[in-house]
């Protein structure tokens, strides 16, 4: 689903030059939910921006879902991340003079997708993370907790193969978070492929699969636990969609 | 794609209203000012008869004596009698008007009646036709009038209604010294603007004033009724009495041929060449042979209607618009780097640098229409300024459907420019970068 190799990123001024990333090397296979943990500074957000295809990459390979990104402009990238990925952020990041319904509405627009389309997808979306009754709501009359299910509600309405997360439960207290970790695993049990980047071991350790970046290189790649995982999952979507 | 966008750019008026209400202000301020002095200039420098403006042609000779004869010296604007009343007789053309101004004191017959000073003009029957004066009552004076030079007179509508104390005057008499004219007709409202027609000291000037009772040429100059305009004199000057004024090369009549089309220009010059060769064998037009033939546009050009400090109030008030342009160009920089994370959000989200551009250019056009309605109610403020003037003012300083249009079009115009940098910027912006620090 998403596969890096030798993959590296060097920031340049005119001073110095700072490896984000070298050597970075991932295969994220479909259904997969995948934890990268690091200390500040490692890379990580670096990995999942260049994994959104909001950054472009220094040197290596990447491919989305069989496409290989390099060489695409603007256009193509746009519609490839339109189409293929979600993203969640810590800072929840909702257009603030858009209601919900609006908010989650922007990437469906970008599809060009007709209305009633648009509608339902945005009122299956609301209603999957418990927030059907509020969609003529602002995000400033949220709490933080349903502000973060609205951009999961907005990452899931264009029904993505994967989904980034950087941080999301980062902003909330332990029981918002505990929440939106669940419907992250629900998602996921779905057969929704998850990125997530964390801080938190906790968190992590409810991932199917741990990555570890140090200086730019994944360090610890469980690679058994890994495959095990992505089977239970699997195995899980099918129940679910049996169900 | 372009109505979601409208509706973002309506929406977001309301975000920053005061960056949103100064951005609007700047713009609506630069629009009003450009647009009211481009309007007044627009009605100053308009064609007052589009549809035949390029086949009716003022003639110009060159009179006056070979002593003292400067060969850059202007030709003379109008014509003397003599030349109006053989190129009324000439037949060339289609119609041929001979025009000059007078003033009256006129009355009823009632003996009690107190004299009203009017504004005259003595004109040749076509002067109607060629210049399509449109008649409430009545109409023009016949043929047979024409050639006995009647006692006939055409009034206003305000005349009328002022001698009368009504609109349909025609079969009344009206007074002026010891005649009695019959009224065979009453105009409708005329103000061709500028009054082309009549353009060297018309009554008024070439904006104001309307002419309030019209006669026959031949009759006026059977009462011997002087010209109330400019009366250019060389030489000798005339001999005494009426008939030698008549008989002088002093020019007073302004005179005007109309063409079946345009391409008779060359016709009508060669015309007259032949015409001034016949009078110079009759003794007359000592000078070298110089015609100038001018249509409407080039006429009133060559009479400078539109004035030079016209002109530059306009440049000054567009190099205002152009200041206000730049401040606006400053506030959507401010109110779009504002924005610079719901960009990064959007891009995120699928959305390539042209919609984003898109979307954020839509914003500026609506900022404009803003502006241009706002200016538009600033810029009728501003003509009524302008209005209040002069007289000749109040007559220009009105705004027409295509200057109202233009109006809006401007501006919206000038704000898509003004954001053209903005919005450039507004794409620039990394997403990755944004995410981050939201």
């Amino acid at each position: 689903m998403l596969v890096m190799k030798d993959l590296s990123k060097v920031y340049r001024t005119h001073l110095i030059e700072t490896h984000a990333l070298r050597g970075f090397d991932i295969n994220v296979r479909e259904g997969e939910f995948v934890a990268v943990t690091g200390p500040s500074g490692s890379g990580k957000t670096t990995f999942l921006n260049i994994a959104g295809l909001l950054e472009e990459f220094t040197g290596g390979t990447y491919e989305l879902d069989g496409v290989n990104v390099a060489g695409l402009d603007d256009r193509a990238r746009s519609k490839l991340r339109n189409e293929k990925l979600g993203f969640i952020f810590q800072g929840f990041n909702l257009i603030p003079d858009l209601n919900l319904f609006d908010n989650v509405d922007v990437p469906l627009r970008y599809r060009g997708l007709p209305s009633a389309e648009r509608r339902r997808r945005i009122e299956d979306a609301l209603s999957r993370v418990g927030l059907s009754s509020r969609m003529k709501h602002y995000p400033a009359e949220l709490s933080g907790g349903q502000q973060q299910r609205v951009a999961i509600a907005r990452a899931l309405a264009g029904d993505p193969r994967v989904l980034l997360a950087d941080e999301p439960t980062g902003n909330l207290d332990s029981q918002m978070a505990r929440g939106v970790m669940e419907l992250l695993e629900d998602i996921n049990a779905q057969g929704t492929t998850i990125i997530m980047v964390t801080h938190d071991p906790e968190l992590a350790a409810r991932a199917q699969r741990n990555v570890h970046i140090v200086d730019g290189q994944i360090t610890d790649l469980l690679q058994e636990p890994v495959l095990k995982a992505a089977e239970h999952a699997a195995e899980r979507a099918a129940v679910a969609a049996q169900g | 794609m372009f109505r979601y966008y409208l509706s973002l750019g309506l929406r977001s008026l309301r975000r920053n209203p005061i960056l949103t209400g100064l951005m609007v202000l700047t713009l609506s301020v630069g629009i009003a000012a450009s647009m009211s002095t481009l309007t007044v200039l627009h009605v100053m420098s308009g064609d007052p008869i589009p549809h035949k403006s390029d086949r009716l042609f003022v003639p110009q000779f060159n009179y006056g004596e070979l002593r003292g004869y400067d060969p850059n010296e202007d030709l003379d604007q109008q014509v003397a009698y003599t030349e109006a009343r053989n190129l009324l007789d000439s037949g060339f053309g289609v119609r041929r008007v001979a025009v000059y101004g007078m003033n009256g004191a006129l009355r009823t017959q009632d003996p009690d009646f107190q004299a009203i000073v009017g504004n005259g003009l003595a004109a040749s029957r076509d002067f109607f036709a060629m210049f399509e004066v449109p008649f409430l009552h009545g109409g023009v004076w016949s043929e047979a009038d024409e050639q006995n030079a009647a006692d006939v007179v055409v009034l206003s509508r305000k005349m009328a209604e002022r001698l009368f104390g009504k609109t349909d005057a025609v079969g009344e008499r009206v007074r002026m010294g010891e005649n009695f004219y019959k009224v065979v007709g009453v105009l409708d409202d005329w103000h061709p603007l500028p009054k082309y027609y009549r353009l060297i000291n018309g009554n008024g000037g070439a904006f104001y004033g309307e002419e309030e009772y019209i006669e026959p040429f031949a009759t006026a100059v059977r009462h011997e009724e002087g010209n109330s305009g400019s009366n250019n004199c060389t030489g000798k000057g005339p001999d005494p009495g009426w008939q030698g004024w008549l008989d002088s090369d002093c020019t007073w009549i302004q005179f005007w041929f109309e063409t079946e089309s345009a391409s008779d220009r060359q016709a009508l010059t060669e015309y007259l060449g032949a015409y001034i060769d016949e009078q110079k064998q009759l003794g007359r037009f000592e000078r070298p042979s110089r015609i100038a033939v001018s249509n409407v546009m080039e006429w009133m050009q060559l009479l400078n209607v539109v004035g030079d400090d016209s002109r530059i109030s306009t440049w000054l008030a567009f190099g205002f618009l152009l200041v206000c342009l730049v401040n606006t160009i400053g506030l959507l920089l401010a109110k779009f780097t504002a924005r610079a994370g719901e960009i990064g959000v959007r891009r995120a989200l699928g959305a390539s640098r042209g919609e984003i551009f898109a979307q954020y250019l839509i914003e500026a056009a609506v900022i404009g229409l803003v502006g241009g309605v706002v200016g538009l109610l600033l810029a009728f403020g501003g003509l009524a300024l302008i209005a209040k003037q002069s007289n000749a003012m109040s007559m220009v300083a009105s705004m027409d459907w295509e200057m109202l249009l233009l109006t809006i079009v401007l501006a919206v115009v000038a704000s898509i420019f003004a954001g053209l940098l903005p919005t450039w910027r507004a794409c620039q912006v990394l997403p990755a970068m944004q995410l981050k620090s939201q």
